[in-house]
């Protein structure tokens, strides 16, 4: 990922789709489009830049962001630049001499400094300034492309300024971008991490610089401006999935637990397993007749109720459950396997008194064939289910 | 004896500006409607020749680096292949100096005096033998004339109908687009067939 986050906007500029699609062509993937403002900030402050762009031919993949630049003058005051910073994506700022840049790199809550480089600053940048910059989040931008474009004097300036920069900084917390205005002066990512290389910074940096730390100032922007006190935001809020989808986890979890039954496991235990998962186990394969007739037998001989009826579960289960558990598993669902399952928990109901039907229901196994699998199965499952906790 | 070692750029010229229509598409009056992949991968003019680009490179060396620079390039600067159809070139240079020489290359905005064109040059791979250079060069070229036919679908540009590449639907090839291990800074053991064959 090859980021560009400096592409001047202006609401005039017809060439700017030609710029993008360039960009996208040459590799970068997310570019920010830049509006610059100096001097005093309007009274009500928007989104210059609109969204979505009114161009129709804008490449598919490329990712668009929409930063800000403030020129720090002399005559500024600190006020709104929170606001600022909540109607655009990035926020950066422009230093202009050492104080500005002192107050840049100290207090000002911005996202990038981004210093002209073709003027001649009569100063030198002192590590200890830029590094408490760097510390607080804050990154440092190389524009190259006014090297390429502009007289010789100004690609003196950038490179002596950059070179310094790169020194100060000792390469770290620099971000490289074009700061193009036409197509023009957009080079490749690689060519600018080479033009960074001769400059003095290590071709490892100048591709952190082109694609980590860009898209560390891109990410912690967004979460300064979404989340709640710039630590917790909400991915996914927890909307109840599609059922298809869950559909889908139950019955891979039930085929991994089925997966991995051990051979035998005391019997006595099962009554306190039974309690502990609370339904999540519980496949939705319907069970096999014969299965059906075997539990349904059981459960008659266990009540002591003599049903004649073997044919319909249902019929099978009904006289039996006669407590108020029946109810509850009813609330299941009202489809076959749930009536199939009736036949399992009466039984489970007159051997302890007082179980919870749910966990019941979630104690048996559609899918195993005889009793002690089943115990061994359930037994598994809450295993699981206490480990996960 | 000792070896000299290179490195050789494989480089696209691209044309980023609109008035630079080297051809014309036939049966397109307006130049709107040709995607702009295929604008910025044009071919080049006839009139671009290797010297011509040769000159552009040590002209661009001896403004960036001086007398020390073009001194230290000239030995070993050579143009290897260079193709105005696909704009592609591969050039050979000292490994010790190909950052000079790649430099010099980003810093050029315009074609001389007889095209006068705005142009920008991309390195697209930086390699120790000219063999994975055309290889990557023929890739690249699969993969743009891809792209433009799937820009172009729906329009009837004829972008690649003698190319003999297939257009495959959704082709994930142009995803790796990057130079992630392209430029290679340090010796390959599998490198001693560096001058055994010729481009093109």
């Amino acid at each position: 990922m090859f980021y560009d986050l400096n592409v001047p906007w202006s609401a005039t500029d017809a060439q700017l789709p030609r710029t993008l699609a360039f960009l996208d062509e040459l590799g970068y993937n997310v570019v920010a489009l830049n509006h610059t403002i100096s001097g005093k900030l309007p009274a009500q402050i928007s989104c210059a830049i609109p969204d979505p762009l009114p161009y129709k031919d804008l490449p598919a993949k490329l990712e668009i962001r929409r930063r800000v630049t403030l020129t720090l003058t002399d005559s500024y005051q600190n006020a709104r630049l929170a606001e600022l910073a909540r109607a655009y994506d990035v926020l950066a700022v422009r230093p202009v001499d050492e104080r500005t840049l002192q107050l840049a790199c100290g207090s000002l809550d911005c996202d990038i400094i981004s210093l002209d480089l073709t003027q001649r600053f009569p100063f030198y940048f002192r590590y200890k300034m830029l590094t408490e910059a760097v510390r607080s989040g804050k990154r440092f931008e190389l524009c190259y492309s006014q090297g390429l474009l502009g007289d010789s004097s100004a690609r003196r300036n950038l490179i002596s300024n950059a070179t310094q920069l790169i020194r100060a900084s000792r390469g770290r917390g620099l971000i490289i971008s074009s700061e193009a205005k036409t197509a023009i002066g957009c080079r490749g990512p690689w060519d600018a991490i080479n033009l960074a290389a001769i400059w003095g910074l290590g071709q490892e940096r100048g591709f952190e610089a082109m694609s980590k730390e860009a898209r560390n100032v891109v990410v912690t922007a967004q979460l300064k401006r979404t989340s709640y006190k710039g630590v917790i935001d909400v991915v996914y809020g927890g909307e109840k999935p599609a059922p298809v989808e869950k559909k889908e986890e139950q019955r891979a979890e039930g085929g991994k637990v089925k997966g991995k039954q051990p051979a035998a496991v005391n019997g006595q235990k099962r009554q306190a397993e039974t309690i502990g998962p609370d339904g999540m186990d519980a496949g939705d394969k319907p069970i096999s007749k014969r299965e059906a007739k075997r539990r349904a037998k059981q459960a008659r001989l266990s009540t002591g109720d003599g049903e004649k009826d073997v044919a319909s579960e249902s019929a099978v289960a009904e006289p039996g459950a006669a407590s108020g558990q029946k109810r509850k598993a009813e609330a299941h669902g009202s489809d076959g396997v749930a009536a199939k399952r009736q036949a399992k928990e009466v039984r489970l109901d007159t051997t302890n008194e007082g179980k919870v039907a749910v966990s019941a229901s979630a104690a048996i196994e559609p899918t195993s064939t005889n009793g002690p699998k089943q115990k061994a199965g359930s037994l598994e499952s809450d295993v699981e289910t206490t480990g996960r906790a | 004896m000792v070896r000299i070692k290179h490195r050789y750029l494989l480089l696209n010229i691209l044309y980023p500006d609109q008035k630079t229509a080297n051809v014309r598409i036939a049966g397109r009056p307006g130049e709107q409607d040709v995607p702009y992949s295929v604008q910025f991968r044009q071919p080049s003019s006839d009139q671009l020749t290797p010297q011509i680009l040769l000159r552009i490179i040590r002209d661009g060396v001896a403004t960036l680096f001086g007398d020390y620079g073009s001194g230290k390039v000239s030995s070993s600067l050579q143009i290897k292949y260079f193709s105005p159809a696909t704009s592609t070139a591969i050039i050979r240079i000292s490994r010790d100096h190909y950052r000079l020489v790649w430099a010099a290359l980003s810093f050029v905005t315009r074609l001389p005096k007889p095209l006068d064109q705005p142009c920008v040059i991309q390195v697209v791979r930086v390699s120790g033998t000219i063999k994975k250079a055309e290889e990557e060069a023929i890739r690249r070229a699969r993969i743009s004339i891809r792209r433009a036919q799937r820009a172009g679908k729906g329009k009837d540009v004829v972008v690649a109908a003698a190319s003999g590449v297939q257009a495959v639907e959704g082709a994930d090839e142009d995803d790796d687009f990057g130079m992630m291990d392209g430029i290679e800074d340090h010796d390959a053991p599998g490198e001693a067939e560096e001058d055994s064959d010729e481009a093109g």
